[in-house]
């Protein structure tokens, strides 16, 4: 066929979808819980284990789509632990993405007023953002992912770019000593690091999507793994450039260590100006994953139609955003979205494996 | 009131209610909500009217029967209710044909008697159209002196030629006219010889005989000027189908090449050409082509821009989804990738589908010069794309909203030169911007001579006035100029004008919302260009869907023996252009 009709996303596309998904407002504040959880400048350490098993739930999550081909985990949730379950975990799910969406875009409207618009209010920044997302998002998943193939290239460049010229401030004796305080403060660490892989539990519908769902291990194992490595350049450029204490006490470290430079000869002379455009590019991404995930799953729990979704849930997302009254709201709602979704990404699909296989080989039912 | 108390009471005996109440969203915020969702509701029920309305109106036209569009080997009149056949008579077919386009002073006809048979014989022409010579030497001289012999003999001979095997004696015996046709019904006769034929009808025939094929009025090839090049070949089309045809196949020399011609326009025809590479254009490609050719419907179509507006697959799309060039190394390059060429007769543009956006900025010269000047070249040309898009729009939020991004020198003497500017820089950047484009439009106007006077006198002293007169200041003016000649950097005229639309939109949005505003504007077109397409294909192929191998040919003019395959996007049948060995 020269025309396609179909809304599916190659391999390439899936991988770069779900990096999308995980690489959004984290990268601007996580150095700060890292430290703030760890105690020492081995954060890096945690963020490596975290990885590791964001991404064992990933194959997991995988494995467990890959046995409903074309279906998301809003539609076989319902198969495997029955209808009503289903449609609990279903909403849980629902609500959780729209939370997240809601969350980045706040953390868009504070970055952005706090940079550069200060005083505007906040609705003037949020509203035209979504405006600009659903005209995206109604384009359906293909033309979601094809923005974040143009994109991607740019914000890796720009983010290599600025830690690059950073590098004159890194200070190795800042990351050290290593483990001074034995392994305990790096399983510590765990728990916050974990939050910053919330996203991941795209790959349940992202698997449903993809043109050859047999890739999809390969193509989410790249989408986790080139989070982690982006996160790891930044934990440890940016620690090694402020040093632990000075991370601790700043709201964006990252942010501020691109400020805390100036380049002379360059038309710029900080970088924390190209940081900031490309990260916003990287939030809008983020939020239309989410925005576009939340759309699927109300169409798919209530059978509803996916375009009058789209715009249906436009005014529950300005709410959400508008609902944290200051900044530490808002970042206790981004811990508390974090804890839901490591509990979506790692209990969830163990229980949901769990169940089904014992269903299909224990009760030799039929599962699909 | 007494209840609002109590309630404040009860719930207040449960702390954690006043804090979750605390988080309620206030009315403002549903008023922002319902904004929210109601303005994009509005917009998308406006473009939906607009897009029915504009799509509507085609359709019931096209519903009639798809007149406009035929293939002219199978239409051979049949399926015409009123074809009217010849009396068989001379006198009475003449005086029919008389009757019917007589009235046109510029239709001659010229009667004479055939020498050596006393038949009576008439040619009719019209005025401008024939080729005297031809007529005159191989015709009449024929027909009126050089045959009589043959005709005695042949009268001497056989009597029966003379009922039913005139014509054909005539043809192989007589004339010595290399192109020749029958008709056999008044109606076709009528219409060829309104379209510039040359018809001979002899007393005792049964049909009429087209001599001489028009003599259609045509300029002689020059150069393109919508696209010059330095290096490449200096051949342009014309404004005659047969010429431009002929000029494929002179330089495309290959027997896949296929040329099919139809036939559009209701009233006026015209004949249309589509010309591609049999072994190489997708099937599918070709028939979703051949389908929407079928959906013109017109009675008239003057320029190939007709076909490109009736057979695009967005028209609210500020992006062309057809190429159109002038230049048939161009066509023939767009055609060895498996693309398709729409030529139309009557003007010298022809048409490439479909159409990708990396292809509005390549020019035939990347490919001529040596791989590494058109790879820099290619590059510069992306640079000013991006210029002509946003330089304005950047200047905007950085000086009304984010002076402090720009290094500190640069902001004190940007501030300096503002100084006595009255206005936001909004408006004293659409001052400059719409007089540099009335410029533009003016100069496209004007007569060669004064037109490079004219860019002087406005270009440099209104400019420089401008800026004496405090209304713009002297930075903005090496931001619009820099724009300008940006925007002229564009290899193709029309992708041009795009930017330049866009350019006013990026503008406004800048000065709502500063850099935000840029980067939504930037979003926006990019939303919108991933979701286009041009007959089946996204338009920002390769860069998305990411295709490894156009990359080679994007940014990048990989050298020579790298390009050894034709772009996937077209999904051709042969995907190789070199055996490689």
């Amino acid at each position: 066929m020269f025309i396609r009709k179909d809304d599916k996303i190659s391999t390439s596309q899936a991988a770069i979808y779900l990096n999308n998904s995980i690489l959004g407002a984290g990268i601007l504040a996580f150095p700060r819980f890292g430290v703030q959880s760890v105690g020492t400048p081995d954060v890096w350490m945690s963020l490596l284990l975290s990885g590791m098993i964001a991404m064992m739930s990933v194959l997991i999550m995988v494995k467990l789509s890959q046995q409903f081909p074309g279906r998301t985990v809003f539609q076989y949730a319902k198969k495997i632990a029955g209808s009503p379950i289903g449609a609990v975990i279903g909403f849980i799910m629902v609500m959780y993405f729209m939370l997240i969406a809601g969350y980045e875009l706040r953390v868009f409207a504070e970055v952005t007023l706090f940079y550069l618009l200060e005083g505007t209010p906040v609705w003037a920044i949020v509203i035209p953002f979504i405006w600009v997302a659903t005209y995206l998002v109604h384009g359906g998943i293909n033309s979601i992912a094809r923005l974040y193939q143009i994109i991607i290239p740019a914000s890796i460049l720009i983010l290599i770019l600025s830690f690059g010229l950073s590098v004159r401030l890194f200070d190795i004796n800042h990351l050290r000593p290593v483990l001074s305080e034995g392994v305990m403060p790096v399983l510590s660490g765990l728990k916050s690091m974990m939050l910053l892989f919330a996203g991941c539990e795209m790959t349940m519908v992202l698997v449903a999507h993809m043109d050859d769902p047999k890739q999809a291990a390969k193509a989410m194992v790249y989408g986790t793994s080139l989070p982690l490595i982006l996160y790891l350049i930044t934990i440890i450029v940016v620690i090694g450039g402020m040093s632990a204490d000075s991370v601790m006490r700043s709201t964006w470290p990252t942010l501020d260590l691109l400020r805390s430079f100036e380049t002379a000869g360059l038309l710029l002379e900080r970088f924390e100006f190209p940081f900031i455009v490309i990260w916003m590019m990287q939030l809008f991404c983020n939020f239309c994953s989410f925005y576009y995930g939340a759309s699927l799953g109300i169409t798919q729990l209530f059978g509803a139609k996916l375009r009058p979704v789209i715009l249906g849930i436009t005014p529950l997302l300005y709410i959400i955003a508008l609902m944290p009254k200051r900044i530490n709201d808002l970042f206790g709602m981004g811990t508390f979205i974090g804890f839901t979704g490591v509990g979506l990404f790692l209990v969830l699909p163990i229980l949901l494996s769990a169940v089904y296989i014992i269903r299909r080989k224990g009760l030799k039912q039929n599962v699909q | 009131m007494v209840t609002h108390i109590f309630l404040q009471h009860v719930l207040g005996l449960i702390p954690m209610w006043s804090t979750i109440l605390s988080y309620f969203p206030k009315g403002t915020v549903f008023f922002g909500a319902f904004m929210t969702l109601v303005i994009p509701l509005l917009l998308m029920r406006v473009i939906r009217l607009l897009r029915n309305f504009i799509r509507g109106s085609g359709r019931s036209l096209s519903g009639k029967g798809q007149a406009g569009f035929k293939e002219p080997q199978g239409g051979q009149g049949e399926g015409h209710a009123a074809v009217q056949h010849f009396y068989g008579n001379f006198d009475d077919d003449l005086n029919a044909l008389k009757s019917a386009i007589g009235g046109n002073s510029d239709v001659h006809f010229r009667e004479f008697v055939v020498a050596g048979a006393n038949l009576r014989a008439v040619l009719v022409y019209v005025e401008g159209m024939q080729t005297e010579d031809q007529i005159n030497k191989h015709v009449m001289k024929t027909l009126m002196k050089d045959s009589a012999d043959e005709f005695k003999e042949a009268l001497k001979a056989t009597k029966p030629y003379v009922k039913n095997g005139l014509g054909a004696f005539i043809k192989k015996r007589i004339l010595p006219v290399s192109v020749i046709f029958d008709v056999h019904n008044a109606t076709e006769l009528k219409q060829a010889i309104l379209r510039g034929y040359t018809a001979l009808m002899v007393e005792g025939m049964t049909e009429a005989i087209l001599v001489d094929t028009p003599n259609n009025k045509t300029r002689t090839i020059s150069e393109p000027i919508s696209e010059t090049l330095l290096r490449g070949p200096r051949l342009g089309f014309t404004e005659v189908l047969t010429e431009n045809t002929a000029m494929l196949r002179q330089h495309g020399r290959n027997e896949s090449l296929e040329i099919k011609k139809f036939e559009v326009g209701t009233r006026a025809k015209k004949s249309l050409a589509l010309v591609y590479m049999r072994d190489i254009v997708n099937a599918d490609l070709l028939a979703e082509v051949e389908k929407r050719l079928q959906t013109v419907d017109m009675d008239f179509i003057i320029e190939s821009g007709y076909i490109e507006q009736l057979i695009e697959d967005d028209e609210l799309s500020p992006f062309q989804q057809t190429q159109n060039t002038e230049r048939p190394d161009r066509v023939l390059s767009a055609i060895m990738e498996g693309r398709i060429a729409i030529l139309l007769d009557g003007t010298p543009f022809a048409l490439i589908v479909p159409v990708t956006f990396s292809m509005l900025l390549q020019s035939p010269e990347d490919y001529y010069e040596r791989w590494l000047p058109g790879t820099l070249l290619r590059c510069l040309r992306f640079f000013a794309a991006f210029l002509a898009l946003t330089a304005p729009a950047l200047y905007i939020s950085f000086i009304s909203f984010h002076p402090g991004l720009i290094p500190t020198e640069l902001v004190i003497s940007i501030i300096n030169a503002r100084q006595g500017v009255p206005f936001p820089s909004l408006i004293e950047v659409l001052i400059l911007e719409i007089s540099i484009e009335i410029l533009r439009e003016a100069g496209i106007r004007l007569p060669q001579p004064i037109g490079p006077a004219m860019g002087i006198v406005g270009g440099l002293i209104i400019g420089d006035a401008a800026v004496n007169a405090g209304i713009v200041s002297p930075f903005l003016v090496i931001v619009v100029s820099v724009t300008a000649i940006s925007s002229f950097s564009i290899p193709m005229y029309s992708a041009g004008i795009t930017l330049r639309i866009l350019r006013f939109v990026g503008m406004i949005f800048a000065s709502v919302l500063g850099i935000l505003g840029t980067v939504l504007f930037l979003l926006l077109v990019c939303s919108h260009l991933v979701k286009l397409k041009s007959f089946g294909v996204p338009y920002l192929t390769p860069v998305t869907p990411f295709r490894f191998n156009g990359w080679k040919d994007l940014f990048l003019r990989a050298p020579m023996r790298l390009m050894y395959q034709r772009p996937d996007l077209m999904k051709p049948r042969d995907s190789t252009r070199k055996r490689r060995s």
